[in-house]
């Protein structure tokens, strides 16, 4: 019996002390890279712009129905519950006018806010963890240069035991690393300031990489790509048929910073939203640096990995206005509804007119045969403000059932893709769902 | 300042480089034969032509346009495709309420263009952008058909006695 207590004693205090050695926080105040945007003598509220900006802080902490900037409201839909993005303007009672610096970097390094509780991971601190300290309190400098909104939180809509914010302590020491960037010497300073825009914060990898049973990210699997809340976050590896790899710098410059690569892709859904609120903003220097970096993620094929095919059947027997090839019976719904709806912008050749943006030749949209970004492209269309112009799609959510998307989908998938599209009426009323 | 080449002409126009054609030809230029409909290109009243080809002008930013020729349906007649579209529109009075027509021909004028005889399968796919909410459907399709092939066919009017 003594035995066993002292076995239990030890394994306890084993545990504890476990907990808190993987719970350490790195003591280090960080060092980063300098970044074109954001030069090291400029004014901390400049810079923290910049770097507020380059973090897409925006996108999440604003909500979508017309919410203020940074006041918080939007909504996280997980497979264990809803949780909401908080109130970041300086507003004393329901925003973070009353943290202290000190406070503030605890927060964005490590995920435990002013009241000593944890954060969910959905605010990715997991990436900022590595972001020196003069630049999360440059980003504070300018938050707090920004007016206070007045706007409670939403509460979040989690059900036991997610609800328990201590035991993200478990979760953070199984997962999480309190760790500072540590500049590669090995590489040149270009690359090293791609690594820090495109990992602590860019952070590319909270969408690109899969994630596991715990809802971490694999770094065995980096960008990869994974699907999040419907949309496809495609493979942004090095690997030549699913990834990247075959890309000229040129065309991933032209899609970072205009979210339109020829013959390639045209960003919408929340890759539209990185690029109109953070990526096209971005010093061209740094855009540089961030393609230099992705140049040497490592090739991988990910999950369902995605096969091109530039010019298939259908679509090169097409011209720009009328079509051809198409296998008449099977694609005989899906082509009525493309002919009326899509076909005066998009075209059956996929070249596209009225913008560059509806072209879809060679896009991994129309060449995934599950459909999820074509899907959510048709049901939600596509508005976004790049520089000058507006690039936008109607929404045919309400136009269409459930049937009529699944069918234009896999038309769509056939035609410029040349594959069989998977797409159900069930998946499209789920999408709706989410 | 941008300059479009408008049915021939050089316009030399103060706009902001986002506003859509429909606007720069109705409102700054003035020519209002071209419709705003839907203003989403879901219906086609707004049809022009760029390089002879049909686009929605409600969603072509003017920044896009560059040197490409603008033709609308003031000049569409000035084509030999045109003139026969709209002689047959005429003579098959396709017109209900005409708010679509405008889109109707400019689109039925492109289709001639590129297929002189087009099947019942090719006018369905040129024209199935362009919306009739008095659902004229059958008129335009026997327009586009006498326009192409210069022969009356079933739908005249009483006046011409030649109603079948």
């Amino acid at each position: 019996m003594r035995r066993f207590l002292i076995i239990v004693v030890v394994l306890l205090a084993v545990g504890v002390g476990a907990y808190f050695f993987l719970n350490r926080t790195d003591p280090d105040d960080g060092t980063a890279p300098v970044l074109a945007g954001a030069p090291t003598n400029a004014d901390p509220v400049a810079r923290g712009e910049y770097l507020t900006t380059a973090a897409d802080c925006v996108a999440c902490h604003t909500s979508h129905d017309g919410g203020k900037p940074f006041a918080g409201g939007l909504a996280f839909k997980l497979p264990f519950g809803t949780i909401y993005s908080s109130n970041i303007t300086p507003d004393k009672e329901t925003g973070i006018g009353t943290w202290t610096d000190d406070e503030f970097v605890r927060a964005v390094r490590e995920g435990i806010r002013k009241d000593g509780k944890h954060l969910y991971p959905a605010f990715p601190y997991t990436a900022y963890t590595q972001l020196s300290r003069a630049d999360v309190l440059a980003i504070k400098a300018y938050l707090f240069s920004l007016p206070p909104v007045h706007q409670p939180e939403k509460p979040n809509e989690l059900g036991f035991p997610f609800n328990q914010r201590w035991a993200m302590g478990f979760w953070n020491a199984a997962f999480f690393r309190s760790q500072r960037f540590q500049a590669d010497a090995s590489r040149s300073p270009e690359w090293n300031a791609g690594a820090y825009l495109g990992g602590p914060l860019g952070h590319c990898a909270e969408c690109h990489t899969p994630r596991n049973f715990g809802f971490a990210l694999k770094h065995g699997e980096a960008l990869a790509g994974e699907v999040v809340q419907g949309w496809r976050a495609y493979n942004i590896t090095s690997d030549p048929t699913h990834g990247i790899g075959k890309w000229s710098d040129e065309a991933l410059t032209q899609y970072l910073r205009t979210g339109h690569a020829e013959g390639h892709a045209s960003a919408n859904g929340p890759m539209g939203e990185a690029i109109a609120y953070s990526l096209q903003h971005w010093k061209p220097e740094d855009t540089a640096a961030l393609v230099t970096w992705l140049r040497t993620v490592p090739a991988r094929e990910g999950d369902d990995p995605i096969v091109v095919d530039a010019a298939p059947k259908a679509m090169v027997a097409s011209s720009a206005v009328a079509p051809g090839g198409d296998d008449g019976k099977a694609d005989a719904e899906g082509l009525r509804l493309f002919e009326g709806a899509c076909a005066s912008c998009h075209q059956w050749n996929g070249a596209g007119q009225q913008t560059a943006y509806a072209a879809l030749a060679g896009t991994r949209g129309v060449n995934d045969p599950k459909g999820a970004n074509v899907t959510e492209a048709i049901l939600e269309g596509v508005k976004m403000r790049i520089g000058d112009n507006d690039v936008y799609m109607p929404a045919f959510g309400h136009a269409y059932s459930d049937t009529e998307v699944a069918a234009l989908a896999n038309y769509v998938i056939r035609h410029f893709g040349g594959k069989q599209g998977e797409v159900t009426p069930a998946d499209v009323a789920k999408r709706r769902a989410e | 300042m941008v300059t479009l080449r408008v049915n021939g002409e050089d316009r030399q126009v103060d706009v902001p480089p986002d506003m859509p054609l429909l606007w720069v030809l109705r409102d700054v230029i003035g020519l209002t034969g071209t419709k705003f409909g839907c203003g989403i290109a879901q219906c086609g009243a707004c049809t022009v032509h760029l390089d002879n080809q049909p686009v929605r002008s409600c969603q072509l930013p003017v920044s896009a346009i560059g040197d490409r020729a603008i033709t609308t349906i003031e000049a569409i007649g000035q084509t030999p495709e045109g003139a026969k579209v709209q002689q047959a529109w005429l003579a098959v009075d396709v017109v209900q309420c005409g708010y679509c027509q405008s889109g109707q021909i400019m689109a039925a004028a492109a289709l001639l263009a590129r297929v002189p005889n087009p099947t019942d399968r090719d006018i369905d796919t040129a024209m199935s952008g362009n919306i009739c909410r008095c659902a004229t459907y059958v008129r335009i399709r026997e327009a586009i058909k006498q326009a192409a092939t210069g022969q009356q066919h079933g739908l005249q009017v009483v006046v011409d006695g030649s109603a079948a």
